[in-house]
């Protein structure tokens, strides 16, 4: 998912769950920060390392693939942008190398979704951000892993485009080049995805790079066979799975506020969009490379206020000025708090179900002021 | 890393620097020497390429490609035992496109260090410079069979030291509840 959805649709769920028209902001701006704090970022400001949620690019092309750089790149990817649907799912005749991989494919629905929205609850808003993008995440790049790996990660090559529906639905393959300096092309169907690399760890086999930005794109639908299916095709709806996390978001938002006393899986609230369902079908089937402008707009109708872009250097003067015990205290300092928080549950997660790629984890319970490991 | 993975990969890496220290020490022959470890290299590869084949890759779409590469890898390596002498000028080519890819990357990532503001890029680009040195002294001494044996050498050590370095690394992430 891009800015148009981490930023500007978040707002607008966080708006329609409830959320004044500040926090909302604040809670989309810690959704899209999600995918800015990277170690670099960081070592600027002067923050701790562990609390990085993303990579960089050249970040990923220096990481070091060894067992403990993949748990450092597995602790990032699956804990904010690939949550694992079924840690404990079953395959027969797999070894157990192929299933540590196996079982950190992300989809929608999983108990570490209920894990992460818990987590959320009663914390400050930048923790409801961060599970936001979790949350929505989890839609967008379901069937593929925050691993690197060949085995889960790699895709057969041809990738069909689904244009248009009902009667007027027709097919049209998809072209796909490795040129990252130059735009998908929707017109014609021609994307870019990364190239194919044989080495079951390479970085290229992390997330969706196979399938290019096609999870993404809010308007897509298509089909692909993903490595680990047994060739089985999967078609992948995305205005409709876009539309699906839009409506858990406003749910799950609903009860961090204390609206319902529990979060339940499968669930959508459709009624907060009754009145601007086919608006926001609009924006979601609109083929554009990327939709903040509308949600943008939209987002303004609905409060009334206007919503200003994405600055990455809102908070970071706030947060180097700050003495080191109030740190904490500042916007950077709780979703600091908020992601390090959000990585150590998912990893003593992985940890616990006995996969190592997550690396070792160690419970530490808190009562009152003590800590008793 | 378990305590078990820990001590293999220390040992690991004292063989690979004590490899490093001996073509250094030794430059002279070290043309063959350079070649037994490519050829000990690719076969190892073909193997274990073939054992990631049966582990993971044979339950994946088009996994039977794996199966051609380790066989491919393999068959190179048993041939490269076979050569007796290979023009050193093919060796220093291998060893200074590697040395080259890798100091691109370092600066890239200098640069994009020091264009976020983060203090750690001087370090980045002193090492792309120092990776950049070693290609160019590759091309410029192909002449000399010694640089083989220096260069492959100091490449050797470097890697040992750095997995020697991960074997000591903190691994735990606590998980306050």
């Amino acid at each position: 998912m891009q800015e148009d959805f981490h930023y500007y649709a978040t707002y607008c769920a966080a708006f329609l769950a409830g959320y004044s028209h500040e926090e909302s902001l604040d809670i989309a701006y810690s959704a899209q920060f999600v995918d800015l704090c990277s170690r670099s970022f960081l070592s600027k400001i002067h923050g701790p390392s562990d609390a990085a949620t993303t990579q960089l690019s050249l970040e990923l092309m220096d990481a070091r693939t060894d067992i403990l750089g993949l748990q450092d790149i597995t602790r990032i990817w699956a804990s904010f942008h690939f949550l694992p649907k079924d840690l404990y799912a079953e395959k027969k005749g797999r070894t157990r190398r192929y299933m540590y991989k196996y079982r950190l494919i992300c989809g929608p629905n999983g108990s570490l979704v209920k894990d992460t929205v818990t987590l959320a609850k009663d914390k400050p808003v930048q923790s409801v951000g961060i599970a936001m993008h979790v949350l929505a995440d989890t839609w967008a790049h379901s069937n593929f892993a925050g691993t690197p790996s060949l085995v889960i990660n790699n895709t057969d090559y041809d990738f069909t485009e689904i244009l248009g529906t009902g009667e007027n639905k027709s097919e049209r393959a998809i072209k796909f080049r490795h040129s990252t300096s130059v735009p998908d092309d929707l017109e014609n169907g021609i994307f870019t995805n990364s190239i194919t690399q044989t080495n079951e760890n390479s970085i290229m086999n992390l997330g969706h790079g196979r399938a290019g930005h096609l999870p993404d794109y809010c308007f897509m639908r298509y089909k692909y066979v993903p490595a680990w299916g047994d060739y089985t095709v999967i078609t992948k709806d995305n205005p409709s799975d876009y539309r699906k996390a839009f409506c858990q978001m406003i749910y799950a938002m609903k009860f961090i506020r204390g609206e319902s006393e529990k979060f339940e899986l499968e669930t959508y609230d459709y009624d907060a969009i009754e009145n601007c369902s086919s608006r926001i079908q609009e924006i979601l089937e609109k083929r554009q490379l990327i939709a903040s402008d509308d949600w943008k707009i939209f987002g303004e109708e609905l409060s009334g206020e206007s919503i200003a872009d994405f600055e990455l250097e809102k908070y970071t003067k706030e947060y180097i000025d700050a003495s080191k015990d109030s740190k904490k205290d500042t916007f950077l300092g709780k979703f600091i708090d908020g992601a390090i928080a959000q990585k150590s549950m998912v990893t003593n997660r992985i940890y616990k179900s006995k996969n190592v790629l997550a690396g070792f984890s160690k419970e530490i319970f808190r009562i009152g002021d003590a800590e008793i490991g | 890393m378990t305590k078990f993975q820990r001590i293999k990969s220390f040992f690991a890496a004292l063989i690979i620097f004590l490899l490093g220290i001996d073509l250094i020490g030794f430059p002279n022959g070290s043309s063959s020497r350079v070649l037994s470890l490519l050829a000990l290299a690719l076969t190892f590869s073909g193997l274990n390429t073939l054992a990631y084949f049966f582990n993971m890759a044979r339950f994946m779409v088009n996994g039977r490609l794996i199966l051609f590469k380790g066989l491919v890898l393999l068959d190179l390596g048993l041939f490269s035992v076979s050569i007796l002498s290979v023009p050193n000028i093919y060796i220093l080519l291998y060893l200074a496109t590697i040395h080259a890819f890798a100091g691109l990357v370092e600066i890239l990532r200098a640069m994009e260090s020091r264009r976020v503001g983060a203090g750690s890029w001087k370090l980045k680009f002193f090492h792309g410079l120092v990776d950049m040195i070693i290609a160019l002294s590759c091309i410029v001494f192909f002449k000399k069979e010694n640089t083989i044996g220096i260069v492959y050498g100091f490449g050797l050590i470097y890697s040992a030291i750095c997995r020697m370095i991960s074997c000591f690394r903190k691994t735990t992430l606590t998980y306050i509840q």
